[in-house]
């Protein structure tokens, strides 16, 4: 049970209100989360993708007993996240806003030592855990510095280390290397694995698609609150064939997009900027038998091709392919 | 604890606000005490005496504006830090630990009262200095005893408050509001008798009101509500038994209501 998350037929529904001029407003409700289920196993690093909007922020929250569902069950280390919100609470160990979540006129171990006090440590066990982790994230040597006078990565760093605090079995972290330099992200990955290999359960949501590859042993991708794909990274990519995907960079404008899309051999199509042009992904049914027509679609509609790859399935064709969409599109209703 | 530890750590950081906690309550008082001074006339001190029951209007008022400090104190602290903590995110590391909120609002409450306390005291001594008058008349003890019961109460107005900061996102128009509402039915500078009756049942309503008069009643002599200190007092140990669990009630369903809905740390 512990360091295990079971969730079942969650579903989340937001009362909002849309201002229409200066005192008047209009009610409507938004379904962040549709009877979503999955179960994270104890020990694994366990990755949640999805664009802005998809509910990822909301089921954590649910998880973490910020927010009440609106439906559904879950538990968390084996406590109901209604009926049980201290012991949760004590057992999990979270990142969820960043560098915000500290205080910045305390230095950042005392920033730690009253996280500690929140988790009931005694003064001197605050002290000491409070040190341990300074060491664990190199962070000895500004710890004495008030927050205000870090950089980013150094707060980033500071609120990675809060989540620490409690020694939780489940650690909940919502994208903790943004922000960060590269040096500093790998560190802070090379960290979670080391977590992990003693034992700890890591719910990990990201942005960076190599970044859920290379740590996670199971990806959940969400959108529009509902959960798409579940599996390993190997099972994900296995989904879809090798043929099935299709790369085109050059110059491609709207109306050869627009042209593609239409076809009814293309399941889906994105098309991205980069610089100086755009890429086009599709993914098909059978790239070898189509690849003629999409060339000629897209030269007749003014599309200026530069190159044409065939592409190894990474975790982000999976995401477009189930998605429609990549991963820094808004899901949230306009 | 570690929540007042915390905070006064914060506010150790900020010196020059500890220095104007102590000015603006002088400032404050200084302003209606010389405005009596040039314009009352030769009989001013007997004319404050008719309706307030000493002549002493200089101690009067400093006692008034040191009781508004310890309240407006109260409103800012609260209120405030929650929307504070709102706002800079560090609210949803509260409620994701598992000590319960009210022991963190317990413990900035502590903070609150210490520097309230601390500042009013310091701002009548030293204020009572500069405008010649003796600070330490009457039954010192008694006073005392005021402010410990009715601070209590008071704090508990203050949760209540809270909650609606915390629910409707808005902390500043709403505190100032709240606050200058209080130190006029409290009356800080004159007696909330020459209000009218439905006023001065209003004023009644509020804790801040009798441990003001308490407070003026044991320094000054200018007489008990209810005509003896142990009835006042009472009245005071009625609000305190009520006031926390009425505040707890709406703090928790306040609580409860945002998080069904947005969540707490939304801001």
């Amino acid at each position: 049970m512990i360091g295990t998350v079971r969730v079942e037929n969650l579903s989340k529904i937001y009362r909002v209100h849309n201002r229409k001029g200066l005192f008047k407003s209009e009610k409507s409700s938004v379904e962040a989360l549709k009877s979503v289920t999955l179960e994270v196993d104890q020990g694994e690093i366990f990755g949640l993708l999805g664009p802005n909007g998809a509910g990822k922020t909301t089921l954590i929250k649910i998880l973490t007993t910020l927010l009440l569902p609106s439906g559904g069950e879950a538990w968390v280390n084996g406590y109901n996240v209604q009926r049980h919100e201290n012991e949760v609470r004590a057992t999990v160990g979270c990142m969820l806003m960043g560098e915000r979540g500290l205080y910045w006129k305390l230095t950042g171990r005392e920033n730690l030592e009253y996280f500690g006090a929140l988790y009931h440590f005694s003064p001197s066990n605050r002290r000491q855990r409070a040190q341990e982790i300074l060491d664990l994230l190199g962070l000895g040597d500004i710890a004495d510095r008030t927050v205000e006078t870090y950089s980013s990565g150094q707060k980033m760093n500071l609120a990675f280390g809060k989540a620490l605090i409690n020694d939780a079995p489940l650690l909940v972290l919502d994208e903790p290397t943004n922000t960060l330099d590269v040096p500093s992200a790998s560190e802070l990955r090379a960290i979670v694995r080391k977590l992990n290999a003693q034992g700890k359960t890591v719910i990990y949501t990201t942005h960076i698609m190599t970044e859920a590859e290379t740590l996670c042993d199971r990806v959940a991708i969400i959108d529009y609150g509902q959960l798409l794909a579940l599996g390993t990274v190997d099972q994900l990519k296995a989904s879809l064939k090798r043929d099935q995907i299709i790369r085109f960079e050059g110059v491609i404008p709207s109306k050869a997009f627009t042209a593609v899309q239409q076809l009814p051999q293309v399941q889906q199509a994105t098309r991205t900027s980069t610089n100086g042009g755009n890429l086009l992904t599709v993914v098909t049914g059978n790239g070898h038998a189509i690849l003629p027509q999409l060339i000629e679609i897209l030269t007749a509609n003014g599309t200026l091709i530069q190159s044409i790859t065939p592409q190894e399935i990474t975790l982000e064709d999976v995401f477009i392919a189930k998605t429609g969409r990549t991963l820094a599109e808004d899901t949230r209703e306009k | 604890m570690a929540s007042a530890r915390m905070r006064l750590i914060n506010i150790s950081r900020y010196p020059g606000q500890l220095v104007l906690d102590i000015v603006i309550p002088i400032v404050f008082a200084a302003m209606p005490i010389l405005l009596g001074r040039a314009t009352a006339g030769p009989n001013a001190g007997e004319v404050f005496k008719e309706n307030t029951g000493t002549s002493n209007y200089v101690a009067y008022m400093l006692i008034g504006a040191s009781a508004f400090t310890i309240v407006s104190y109260a409103f800012w602290h609260i209120a405030y830090w929650l929307r504070w903590e709102q706002e800079t995110g560090t609210l949803e590391i509260l409620y994701l630990s598992p000590t319960h909120r009210i022991w963190v609002a317990a413990g900035t409450a502590l903070y609150s009262c210490l520097r309230g306390i601390f500042s009013a005291l310091v701002a009548y001594l030293l204020g009572s200095v500069i405008l010649g008058v003796n600070p330490l008349q009457g039954d010192i003890g008694l006073a005392f005893l005021f402010i410990l019961v009715g601070i209590i109460p008071l704090y508990a107005l203050t949760l209540l408050f809270g909650a609606v900061v915390l629910k409707v996102k808005e902390s500043n128009a709403l505190i100032n509001l709240m606050q200058w509402g209080v130190s006029f039915l409290m009356g800080v500078f004159f007696p909330i008798t020459v209000f009218p009756t439905l006023l001065k049942v209003m004023a009644l309503l509020f804790p801040p009101t009798w441990m003001t008069n308490g407070v003026r009643s044991a320094l000054l002599g200018v007489g008990f509500f209810f005509g003896s200190w142990y009835k006042d007092l009472a009245v005071l140990w009625g609000f305190l038994l009520f006031a926390p669990l009425f505040g707890y009630w709406v703090f928790t369903s306040a609580e409860a209501s945002i998080r069904k809905n947005e969540g707490m740390g939304q801001f």
